[in-house]
């Protein structure tokens, strides 16, 4: 029955997103700026990437030790829960009520028995299984829901999720490959080189808002051209340098990424003496935050770029993973979680902490880079139709062994527009 | 808690629904009338803290108003998800008409 008296609104019709842009003809060699400022990209971008065939890093196992134990968190701008259950499985399930859509968890992590919506507690399993809804038969013999209403039709939707040594992995998409698949040998090599199997052991978390397009901080993981000159820190004290082994090798059609380098110590070369922004005279009182420890690694730093949005890498001692969660298209929050072992001895874990020091919002690395992505967000905010330049160590999307290059950016545009069809 | 309680008079409880709420030492307590047998257990459900005095008693059980948690009223077990805890159960006894209530040793 319809309400009566009131005329029905025209319905809305539902268009699929067409984005009336064109790419530079130089292709992949170039970024238009709007691709950082546009509305449509971003929401085409959700849809596409995070909603779409992708695996999306949701969290590490030990964050949620035991049974109701949850953490929240966000693939794109849609909202999930990490939970374990009664099995001891971890699920990923979306964080809204079946109901009218609210969140059901509105906290960062915890420890529940089930979840209750607080907007009018319809409460669910652990699974997402919808075990009961207030005044179902109604109130005082009035009201209730239909007597065909069926709890097992209307619960949370649960993901399908891996857990791949310790690290948890969704997917929206039922037809998206196995996970294995989708990273590749080169990264899975990496993720499994970082977790062995081994038990993990949270040690903390950072979180910051950066005001810059997500995919500013993609290509930043992608950029190992800026980190010498950028980064004095870096170089200062002879964490990564210009001279330093590297690699970079575009996987995955060019949307992930592996890029490693080896920690050489300190020492004066032609690559160094260039840059004006090297102090041969500054030294470091506490030399203990540069110096790692030998471990399993053997002094090979980098990581691996998973898209859309994590990053696993070693820097010194300190292990941990990125996220990257787009708010807007001009807003993207960062989440470095911190790790360890759980057969690392208090020395390590001190080490780990401490190297810590140089990621996150104050790290004296990582804080070059937010203040960055902010000023090339106000620079091609103003700008829409300028473009970028990405043509250093060539036009080409071939891996490399050198640091000077930006091969990482255009294998990821090229990958891009196909996907975006842009 | 030996000492028998008067709490209601047996035409109290509803005849609708069968249950009562009253106070037994501060504490909710649920009367049920399941045909004739007065029982009596918590009246806070254990899951969502709903009043069970609100739920629907079928067949010896009660259906939490807010989850459709059931327990058995007489051993106050529950009987299915989301609930999992036993409810409080107390002893009744009827004089006349009245009532009465003494807490069940834990």
């Amino acid at each position: 029955m319809t309400c009566p008296d009131t005329p029905m609104p025209e319905a809305a019709v539902a268009a699929p997103i067409r984005i009336e842009r064109r790419w530079p003809k130089e292709g992949h060699t170039r970024i238009p700026n709007w691709v950082y400022t546009d509305p449509d990209v971003f929401r085409k971008e959700m849809d596409v990437f995070f909603g779409g065939k992708t695996w999306n890093y949701v969290g590490l196992d030990c964050e949620v030790p035991e049974p109701g134990c949850y953490k929240r968190n966000w693939i794109g701008d849609r909202p999930v829960i990490m939970v374990r259950t009664e099995s001891g499985e971890i699920a990923v399930l979306e964080n809204r009520c079946a109901h009218r859509g609210a969140q059901i968890c509105w906290q960062n992590t915890g420890k529940v028995k089930d979840f209750t919506c607080p907007y009018h507690q319809w409460n669910y399993d652990l699974n997402g299984n919808l075990q009961g809804v207030p005044f179902r038969r109604g109130a005082m013999g009035k009201g209730g829901m239909p007597k065909d209403f069926d709890p097992k039709q209307n619960g949370i939707r649960k993901l399908r999720s891996v857990n791949r040594g310790g690290s948890v992995w969704a997917t929206f998409a039922d037809d998206a490959p196995s996970f294995e698949d989708y990273c590749g040998t080169e990264v899975l090599a990496e993720i499994d080189h970082m977790l062995p199997g081994k038990k993990l052991k949270l040690l903390g978390y950072t979180r910051q808002l950066i005001p810059s397009n997500w995919k500013m901080y993609l290509e930043n993981l992608k950029d190992p051209y800026h980190a010498t000159l950028l980064h004095t820190f870096y170089i200062t004290f002879g964490l990564w340098r210009a001279d330093s082994k590297s690699e970079c090798i575009p996987t995955g059609g060019g949307a992930h990424s592996v890029m490693v380098s080896h920690n050489e110590g300190k020492k004066k070369t032609e690559a160094t003496s260039e840059m004006s922004r090297f102090r041969d005279d500054l030294e470091l009182l506490d030399l203990e935050t540069v110096t790692p420890r030998a471990e399993f690694n053997r002094g090979r730093v980098g990581g691996a770029w998973v898209f859309p949005a994590a990053q696993f890498g070693i820097q010194a001692n300190s292990l941990k993973t990125r996220h990257v969660i787009p708010r807007s298209p001009t807003e993207h929050e960062l989440v470095f979680t911190y790790y360890g072992y759980e057969d690392d001895d208090e020395e390590m874990t001190r080490l780990r902490l401490k190297h810590a020091n140089l990621l996150g919002p104050a790290g004296f690395v990582s804080m070059d880079d937010s203040e960055m992505l902010n000023q090339v967000q106000i620079g091609v905010g103003g700008y829409p139709n300028g473009q970028g330049v990405v043509e250093m160590g060539g036009r080409d999307t071939q891996p490399a062994d050198y640091m000077v290059t930006e091969v990482l950016i255009r294998a990821f545009y090229q990958y891009y527009r196909e996907a975006m069809g842009l | 808690m030996d000492t028998w309680k008067p709490v209601a008079v047996v035409k109290d409880i509803s005849a609708d629904t069968h249950t009562l709420r009253v106070t037994l030492d501060g504490e909710a307590v649920c009367l049920y009338n399941v045909e004739g047998e007065i029982c009596a257990t918590q009246d806070r459900c254990p899951h969502g803290n709903a009043s069970l005095a609100e739920g629907y008693l079928e067949d010896g059980t009660i259906e939490c108003p807010l989850h459709q948690g059931v327990f058995d009223i007489r051993s106050g077990k529950p009987q299915c998800p989301p609930v999992t805890t036993d409810l409080k159960c107390y002893d009744v006894k009827v004089e006349g008409d009245t009532i009465l209530l003494r807490a069940q040793p834990a």
